[in-house]
């Protein structure tokens, strides 16, 4: 009853309702935006975690986070290699060179990751394919999304590296995340040809993937015992937990996200409220005669929790359609994986909800001050 | 009845802000619930915009803070906070040319040296300036007062406004660098960027010690800072420079140097396009919710209004009436949304250590917005006065 009242009420004034609707749409996605950002940051951090395939990653004790991740010794991923649960332990080298190859003369900084080629442990199966022929001393394959200052990355231009001449073989989709402005991955030789201070028997990190069917907690609590506290062991869900709250709280950069995300709902619930009240008070005068007729508050609260949820459902799902948009304009520009996820659009369903609930609260007591004398003033 | 004294009836019946005065303040909880619509919208767009001046401002602190008037850097340099030295002959060679007082090295890093926090000993990564203590190059008073201690081999000054985690507020009495131990002999409040934690600051032999340059001698030089003679001609002696030392060296003014700053952070960093999108965002909410105001307000007042044309009052009149009452909302909205700003940045500037401030030019700027976004709704939802029949009130 309550909802069929709401749905006469919003349809008998359709050019009012959409206005309200699109408000809100624009609350919604606001919201939307602002989560993104906030989102995208310890996602850009999480990048090549992402795009990899590995159930435990092996580290150092003094890890931080992917691009400052110390360096323990390459005999303990040999020794994890050995263990029955293991399918592959791929290590990986970090290192960082100048390309003094740059756009204007400029020499910016390259990200260099160094691999095993024998190891396929990149989610996409063009990058494996291309390292199978990362035989070719000096060859590196150059991120597509490193920066234009890098200059033209054609396949077989010979670039300088600290001095070292090396030879593009090629490009690969991965993405260049919070790790610099431009990434290369190279073999373990040439990295260690790049970068003569490093020794190839200590490693930055070490993929680990299981055999099918192992149980992760169960593998990663039995490679701790085995490998000793000299190295750290996250399965998935940790590294993850590790990798937000380090940029999340670590860095200025959780708390400008979200302090902007905290107000965008402040100013969701306002917007929502604000048409609430109009529908409201423009409404009073009936509301105020079904008081007369003898409906009580109850009936009448109920009508405009409903209006509420109403407007703010008719909100949602366009509200949706236009941050998926957004969302593709703010990867074009910044780079960064902003991505719809299924949480992500649970999380701001809840908090629409939350806003509508909260404004049909606040607008309550308007409603409270519908009195049927009024009418006959 | 002729058009001029039918103006100056207007204005003398009803004023020019007063009747829109009126109608602003005609409905209190109306006016509040206006004032805090588009106040929080304001208020987004002040964050927005204070987080990007912050992000910048963080970025070329530093610079700002360099006591010199020309500097030297290798071109091949793009950008501050990152390690691409020069020998040091070539500032030998600036310090020769006519008009040059002096020239004195920085030395920096920002990705080789571990700072142990005493308290826990945890290694972070800090960023490192060093110069002779005989001449402080950066304008930090509380780093020239203790430059004698400094000429001890490993001391250090630290920034008491490093992140916490470092451990340096209150500066603890000694430390380790990369594993050396350093008597830590005085603090300065600078603060921390978007990528650096927190700064030490070292004599240069400190420094040649941490980090010994090629072939294990004195360090290659970061940075030149070289002040004129006063009175010469800084172009002139730009150019003298620039003819001095090698091709691969830029000889910058400190504009130059902070343009290729900014330059960098505009055209490499995501954050400018992230603030200037949640500005976007925040306009156009806050356009949609004036409008919202504006229209309600309009409606309700319609008979009003359809009076006042029965009247005589001119639609020009009405509009104005409403571009007023507009922009008076505007104002009802960016005050309060200014001052909460005001408590926010202080609050957010302290917990993430950034310069979060309500510059004039903020306040300007925001303030703009706000009454663009206002009187574009205005103007949207100003043809219901227009279209006010005048015989629709009966």
């Amino acid at each position: 009853m309550s909802s069929s009242l709401a749905w006469r009420i919003l349809t008998h004034d359709k050019g009012r309702t959409a206005l309200a609707v699109a408000g809100v749409l624009l609350a919604i996605l606001l919201v939307f935006v602002q989560l993104g950002f906030f989102i995208a940051v310890p996602r850009g951090g999480m990048l090549l975690y992402d795009r990899t395939k590995f159930d435990l990653l092996v580290a150092s004790t003094a890890y931080e986070y992917q691009v400052q991740p110390g360096e323990f010794p390459l005999g303990q991923l040999d020794r994890a290699r050995a263990a029955p649960e293991v399918e592959l332990a791929a290590p990986l080298y970090f290192g960082s060179g100048k390309w003094r190859s740059g756009e204007d003369g400029k020499a910016p900084d390259v990200f260099v990751i160094g691999l095993d080629p024998r190891y396929p442990i990149f989610a996409s199966e063009d990058i494996n394919r291309q390292l199978a022929a990362f035989d070719q001393t000096d060859t590196v394959l150059v991120d597509s999304m490193t920066r234009p200052m890098f200059g033209p990355l054609t396949t077989g231009r010979v670039v300088d590296i600290d001095g070292d001449k090396v030879k593009i073989g090629g490009d690969y989709v991965l993405g260049t995340g919070f790790m610099g402005l431009g990434v290369i991955l190279v073999s373990a030789e040439n990295f260690v040809r790049l970068f003569p201070y490093r020794q190839p028997s200590q490693v930055n990190l070490g993929l680990i993937r299981l055999k099918p069917g192992i149980d992760r907690d169960g593998a990663a609590a039995s490679l701790r015992k085995l490998l000793g506290s000299d190295v750290r062991i996250f399965t998935r869900p940790e590294l993850e937990a590790h990798e937000t709250a380090y940029w999340t709280t670590r860095t200025s950069v959780g708390l400008l996200f979200g302090s902007g995300l905290i107000v965008s709902f402040i100013v969701g619930v306002m917007i929502v409220y604000q048409i609430l009240a109009t529908q409201i008070s423009r409404q009073l005068p009936q509301f105020a005669t079904l008081k007369a007729v003898g409906y009580g508050d109850r009936f009448l609260s109920g009508t405009v929790i409903i209006m509420a949820l109403l407007i703010v459902l008719a909100g949602f799902f366009p509200a949706l359609t236009a941050a998926l948009g957004i969302y593709a304009v703010i990867r074009e520009e910044t780079l960064l994986p902003v991505e719809m996820s299924a949480t992500r659009i649970a999380a701001v369903f809840a908090a629409t909800l939350g806003m509508a609930a909260a404004s049909a609260v606040l607008s309550m007591s308007s409603l409270r001050r519908a009195d049927p004398a009024d009418l006959f003033g | 009845m002729s058009a001029p004294s039918n103006l100056a009836r207007e204005r003398r019946s009803a004023g020019l802000v007063p009747l829109a005065w009126r109608n602003l303040l005609a409905n209190k909880p109306r006016l509040l619930r206006s004032s805090g619509g588009i106040g929080f919208a304001v208020l987004l767009m002040m964050m927005q915009l204070g987080f990007e001046n912050a992000f910048f401002n963080a970025s070329l602190e530093i610079i700002r803070l360099l006591d010199g008037d020309i500097f030297l850097q290798r071109g091949s340099k793009y950008r501050f906070a990152t390690k691409d030295p020069f020998p040091f002959r070539d500032l030998e060679a600036a310090r020769a040319v006519p008009g040059v007082a002096s020239a004195w090295p920085l030395y920096a890093d920002w990705h080789h040296l571990f700072w142990r926090n005493p308290a826990d000993g945890k290694d972070f990564l800090v960023r490192v300036f060093a110069f002779d203590p005989g001449q402080s190059v950066l304008s930090l008073p509380e780093l020239s007062a203790n430059l004698s201690a400094l000429r001890n081999l490993d001391t250090a000054i630290v920034d008491r406004r490093g992140r916490r985690f470092l451990g340096m507020d209150p500066p603890p009495p000694a430390a380790e660098l990369n594993g050396s131990k350093i008597k830590i002999i005085g603090s300065f409040a600078l603060g921390p960027d978007f990528e650096n934690d927190g700064t030490v600051v070292v004599g240069d032999r400190t420094f040649a010690r941490l980090l010994p340059g090629p072939r294990g001698g004195t360090p290659d030089v970061e940075l030149g800072v070289i002040k004129l003679i006063p009175g010469g001609d800084p172009t002139t002696v730009q150019q003298a420079i620039t003819a001095a030392v090698p091709t691969e060296i830029a000889v910058l003014t400190k504009a130059q140097l902070l343009e290729l700053e900014r330059k960098f952070q505009a055209d490499v960093s995501s954050a400018g396009p992230i603030f200037v999108m949640g500005t976007l965002v925040g306009f156009i909410v806050g356009m949609l919710i004036s409008y919202q105001i504006i229209y309600t307000d309009l409606a309700d007042q319609q008979p009003q209004y359809a009076t006042m044309k029965a009247m005589g009052y001119r639609t020009r009149y009405l509009v104005q009436v409403v571009l007023e009452q507009a922009t008076l909302s505007a104002l009802a909205g960016w005050v309060p949304a200014s001052l909460i700003a005001i408590v926010l940045f202080h609050i957010v500037g302290e917990m993430a250590l950034l310069p979060l401030h309500m510059t004039v030019q903020l306040a300007l700027v925001s303030l703009l917005l706000t009454l663009g976004m206002c009187l574009i709704s205005a103007v949207l939802a100003v043809r219901r006065v227009i279209s006010a029949d005048p015989a629709e009130v009966f």
